[in-house]
């Protein structure tokens, strides 16, 4: 991609001028006493610091043969949207709907959505995945997993 | 006599039933994820972290460390059978790994990589046994400006021994270091960068950062095109090496074995630079180096001996100093923070029983990698047809399972996603995962001692070059630094780094 590093140098700028913001709130200190936000201070500079560097570096400069075709293309964005959603939801109802119901929905998904599967592949593969799961980490290794309103568990 | 009667404690923990039972488990998970790419052994470690919070400490460290090395035995066989490797440190066993098995001779190949890992895997142990107690001992006379100074010195290697840009490199440590520093702060109790959330006031779990960063991420680079897998489809037999292949690869043994026990004790060395060094001076000793990429066993006898000598190396700076060189050894850290445990020179005295037993399980575990290895290698190939497309959802409820069970907050899997993105991000735009969460894991230690240095000196920075361990651990990283400046040393660190992309 043309000048990709210009675009995540900024990002880092950004993420070390938070650091040093947070540094400076919760003082710094001083050399002989340094306090709380002694580290984030330092931090928040030096990666202001590097990331000016690459974005200097990498502005002026001709994009090489192999930048000119982009990182990003022949990528199947709507997949990995579609598992970023279901992650995102999974956890959202995770605790309403419990382990058991949360994880089957998000696997049939999952094996429906990427590379579609047939119903039956997907929703036997889900189940059986979900309770096995179960009943490795909950009943065997007794982790602590939510039951959700169906008092599934 | 001292160092057999250890040994005598060491074995007698690891031969208990329940202890030899999870080092099977842990060497047969580890040769599992080794053997299935797309989770590695961080991901398959933070997993079943919370598996061992039922169990003993030493019965827990022991299958973790059990996967560690197993997955060195397991990432070869999908090198040799499948030309991907199942994790990083077995990348460079496909060049002329893969091109045996095309000549119709996987099974010398397999073999040699199995006995190669065996023989590597029990000198670094022997290894490990004699230079752990000398340097446990030379370690209590440490205080906060040697372990300050210690672990620049440790990033600095990573950093130095970084892929590609050290400027990245340097940014992702200090923002592995702010994510660290998250939290209550140890010295003045005020909470830091919590953004209100009282989820945040004990830190930034270790465990979501590494699962984002190396599975969730490395689940989106995997879906975002379709991956077209060729198994290497003829039946593999003669397992066993012959004479001549064995004439042929003993140099290549011993070599990688000293160079990767060695290489395993630097921070960010490990497994994966191990097998690319010792590659490249198989490749320069060799009377016929036109035969490297062709087929050439000693370019499977070497780095697989050297991956799996470093992982022994790689406990040295663990249980000696208390610092992990490596991503795998920081969760190994919080495997035995987690049980109450501190690693680091005083821990061979405090729990000997755990020091020796997770060394002496050590042993025990080769050997039964080597079984696990030979005679069932057809039951890994089965293993390696799953398709990836059944596969990844299963990664994901295994991480999803992974992170809420160590700390039973959906918080933690929002932020495990969040990590996610921003690994497969950085890997994108060319910045490395390894320095970031080394430098997190470090970070809190690297902060107090820094504090308590200061502190202790009234301001002075001359505490940190006026005591001699220190100034050396400083003149050191000061060099590595400034390397690149000199052109030669910035040209050859360029090669490697090339050498390891493609």
């Amino acid at each position: 991609m043309r000048h990709q590093d210009t675009y995540s140098s900024l990002f880092w700028t950004a993420i070390g001028a938070g650091s040093f913001y947070e540094g400076c709130r919760l003082g710094r200190g001083d050399l002989h006493n340094p306090g709380p936000g002694f580290i984030f201070f330092w931090m928040g500079l030096i990666m202001i610091g590097l990331s000016l560097s690459i974005l200097l570096r990498d502005v002026p400069r001709k994009p090489t043969a192999g930048e000119r075709t982009s990182v990003w293309s022949g990528i199947h964005w709507v997949k990995i949207i579609a598992v970023l959603i279901s992650l995102l939801l999974y956890a959202y109802f995770f605790t309403t709907l419990g382990f058991l119901l949360s994880a089957t929905i998000l696997l049939v998904f999952l094996f429906k959505a990427v590379e579609p599967q047939r119903w039956s592949v997907a929703i036997l593969g889900a189940v059986s995945s979900a309770l096995i799961a179960y009943l490795v980490f909950y009943v065997w290794l007794g982790s602590q997993l939510p039951r959700g309103f169906l008092e599934l568990g | 006599m001292d160092l057999l009667h250890y040994i005598g404690i060491g074995f007698s923990v690891a031969l208990q039933p329940v202890n030899l039972f999870y080092c099977f488990l842990g060497v047969f998970i580890g040769t599992l994820i080794g053997v299935l790419p797309g989770i590695g052994p961080v991901g398959a470690m933070s997993l079943l972290l919370p598996a061992t919070f039922k169990s003993s400490p030493e019965a827990g460290i022991i299958m973790l460390a059990g996967i560690y090395y197993g997955a060195m035995y397991g990432g070869s066989t999908t090198s040799i059978l499948v030309n991907i490797p199942g994790e990083a440190a077995s990348v460079v066993t496909c060049l002329d790994g893969y091109q045996m098995a095309r000549k119709g001779r996987a099974g010398p190949a397999l073999g040699m990589a199995a006995f190669g890992s065996f023989i590597a895997g029990t000198l670094s142990i022997m290894g490990l046994m004699l230079l752990a107690p000398p340097l446990s001992k030379l370690a209590l006379k440490f205080g906060p400006p040697e372990y300050f100074t210690l672990m620049i010195l440790g990033l600095t290697i990573l950093i130095y021994l970084a892929h590609g840009s050290i400027t990245k490199a340097l940014l992702m440590a200090a923002f592995g270091i702010v994510l660290g520093a998250i939290g209550m702060d140890e010295i003045a109790s005020t909470p830091r960068m919590t953004l209100g959330r009282m989820e945040l006031l004990d830190g930034v779990g270790l465990v979501p950062i590494v699962m984002g960063l190396f599975g969730i991420s490395e689940v989106f680079l995997n879906i975002e095109r379709r991956i077209r897998r060729d198994i290497f489809q003829a039946k593999i037999k003669g397992l066993l090496p012959t004479a001549k292949d064995w004439r042929d690869s003993r140099g290549a043994l011993a070599r990688g074995s000293l160079m990767g026990f060695f290489l395993g004790i630097l921070p960010g060395g490990g497994g994966v630079i191990a097998s690319f060094v010792s590659y490249a001076v198989e490749k320069r000793v060799s009377k016929h180096p036109e035969r490297f990429g062709q087929g050439a066993i000693e370019g499977v006898a070497g780095p697989e001996s050297a991956n799996n000598a470093a992982t022994g190396g790689a406990f040295i700076p663990l249980m000696t100093l208390g610092i992990p060189p490596n991503v795998v050894m920081a969760m190994l850290l919080g495997a035995f923070m987690v049980h109450g445990i501190q690693p680091g020179p005083m821990m061979m005295k405090q729990n000997p029983g755990i020091f020796w037993g997770v060394i002496s399980s050590m042993y025990i575990g080769n050997i039964i990698l080597l079984i696990l290895n030979l005679p069932l290698i057809g039951m890994w190939v089965q293993i390696l047809k799953v398709p990836y497309k059944i596969l990844f959802p299963l990664i994901l409820l295994f991480c999803l399972i992974g992170v809420y069970t160590v700390s039973n907050a959906v918080f933690d899997i929002y932020i495990m996603i969040a990590f996610g993105v921003v690994g497969y991000l950085m890997k994108k735009f060319e910045y490395e995962g390894a320095p970031l969460v080394l430098a997190f894991v470090l970070g809190p230690l690297f902060e107090v001692n820094l504090r308590k240095s200061l502190i202790l000196s009234h301001g002075d920075f001359s505490i940190f070059v006026t005591r001699p361990i220190s100034a050396c651990s400083l003149i050191i990283a000061v060099l590595l630094l400034l390397s690149p400046l000199i052109p030669a040393l910035s040209k050859k660190r360029e090669a490697i780094a090339k050498e390891e992309t493609s």
